[in-house]
């Protein structure tokens, strides 16, 4: 007698139709061979869904996280496409303001404190892309102090979007606020990285 | 569409809102997307790809790609289903990187079939990773996480019946590697 193949087997116990589906059945009826196979193979499936969760071995987040950060400040940072995004539609802002009617507590000078602080961070940003952190061996210490001025900086970047995406009376004078912060957090993760961060004083 | 993503197997609280948080680039949203699907995700990876190394790779690129696309995700089907498909293509693409690796080809060719066969008697989880890359990855994402033969072939830019025939290929060794055969 001729059994049932593997292929019609499976087919089988997985209650799936193809020509030659009643003959295969038929024959199926009447082997105990190829029931027994056929008992196995739903035996295997439950066998193999009950093989322990193989757990990862270590904490991937912080690693996940860090080329999460660096994406994004790619994202934002001048040379990517983002950042000329960000940076050419803050720079299209500043274009038109001189149009619209300034809010009474703008400084004059306002404009020119917004590009000086942009310019700084953008400065700051190369200066941390040619230190390279990443390639680095860092202690713990500082890597903690380095990833969570990065995510400030991420959620200051998320703030900046937003602030230039809905100006409000006061948006030139938020805007460069946002700016003067990053800044400051962008000095210190450049100074967490050359100086480490017992120096910083975070 | 896959065979049983009816209900999410690992739910998450309050999935709606972190997801919503996480399109809006909330970075606590994402580590929570993490800690809930980290584990399913890592033994997927796992089971496919054959070391630690590979998976926890495939782990971070699923992730990756996670916070990329969670805006693409609109809430059709489970979270887990969305998320498991982008694991299984991670997976699947760090197989054809390695160049499928066909260990199970080389012991064949070195060793006499038969008698080897006589003497293993391999516990499931060995003769798993005693398959073939593919064969192990068509096994895995088939009987266990329940895609269709399409569905495989589609991931692994193969036909349906490439699927099909690996599964019985792989099927028929498990079951010589597990001494299950049936005397005729």
């Amino acid at each position: 007698m001729t059994h049932l193949s593997m292929d019609q087997l499976l087919e089988l116990r997985d209650g799936l139709t193809e020509p030659g589906g009643a003959a295969a059945r038929d024959h199926l009826a009447q082997c105990p061979q190829c029931q027994a196979e056929l008992e196995r193979l739903h035996q295997r499936v439950a066998q193999l869904k009950a093989l322990p969760t193989l757990t990862p071995p270590r904490d991937s987040w912080p690693a996940v996280r860090s080329r999460l950060v660096k994406a994004r400040r790619r994202r934002y940072a001048w040379g990517g496409v983002g950042g000329l995004a960000l940076a050419a539609s803050i720079a299209l802002v500043l274009l038109l303001r001189p149009a619209l009617p300034m809010p009474p507590s703008s400084s004059p000078n306002a404009q020119a404190e917004l590009e000086a602080a942009m310019l700084e961070s953008r400065l700051l940003e190369q200066a941390l892309t040619q230190y390279a952190p990443e390639r680095r061996v860092t202690d713990g210490y500082t890597a903690r102090v380095a990833a969570e001025l990065e995510d400030r900086i991420s959620a200051l970047d998320q703030e900046l979007q937003m602030t230039q995406m809905a100006p409000a009376p006061e948006g030139d004078r938020a805007l460069l606020e946002l700016w003067r912060q990053r800044v400051g957090l962008m000095d210190a993760l450049v100074n967490v990285h050359l100086t480490r961060a017992s120096n910083v004083g975070l | 569409m896959t065979k049983a993503l009816a209900l999410d197997p690992f739910p998450l609280a309050d999935a709606e809102q972190v997801v919503s948080r996480a399109r809006r680039g909330d970075q606590a949203a994402i580590e929570a997307l993490y800690r809930a699907f980290e584990r399913p995700v890592y033994n997927l990876a796992r089971r496919v790809c054959r070391s630690v190394e590979d998976a926890e790779d495939v782990s971070q690129e699923t992730f990756l790609e996670v916070a990329r696309s969670i805006r693409k995700y609109r809430g059709e089907g489970s979270l887990w289903g969305w998320i498991r498909a982008i694991a299984a293509s991670k997976s699947l693409m760090r197989l054809r990187r390695n160049r499928y690796r066909e260990t199970e080809e080389l012991h064949e060719n070195v060793t006499p079939r038969r008698r080897e066969d006589e003497l293993l008697r391999m516990d499931l989880e060995a003769a798993l990773e005693r398959l073939s890359d593919v064969s192990r990855a068509v096994v895995w994402l088939h009987d266990v996480e329940g895609y269709t033969h399409a569905e495989i072939g589609e991931m692994m830019g193969k036909t349906t019946s490439f699927s099909k025939s690996q599964l019985a290929r792989a099927h028929e060794r498990l079951r010589r590697w597990l001494g299950e055969e049936v005397a005729v």
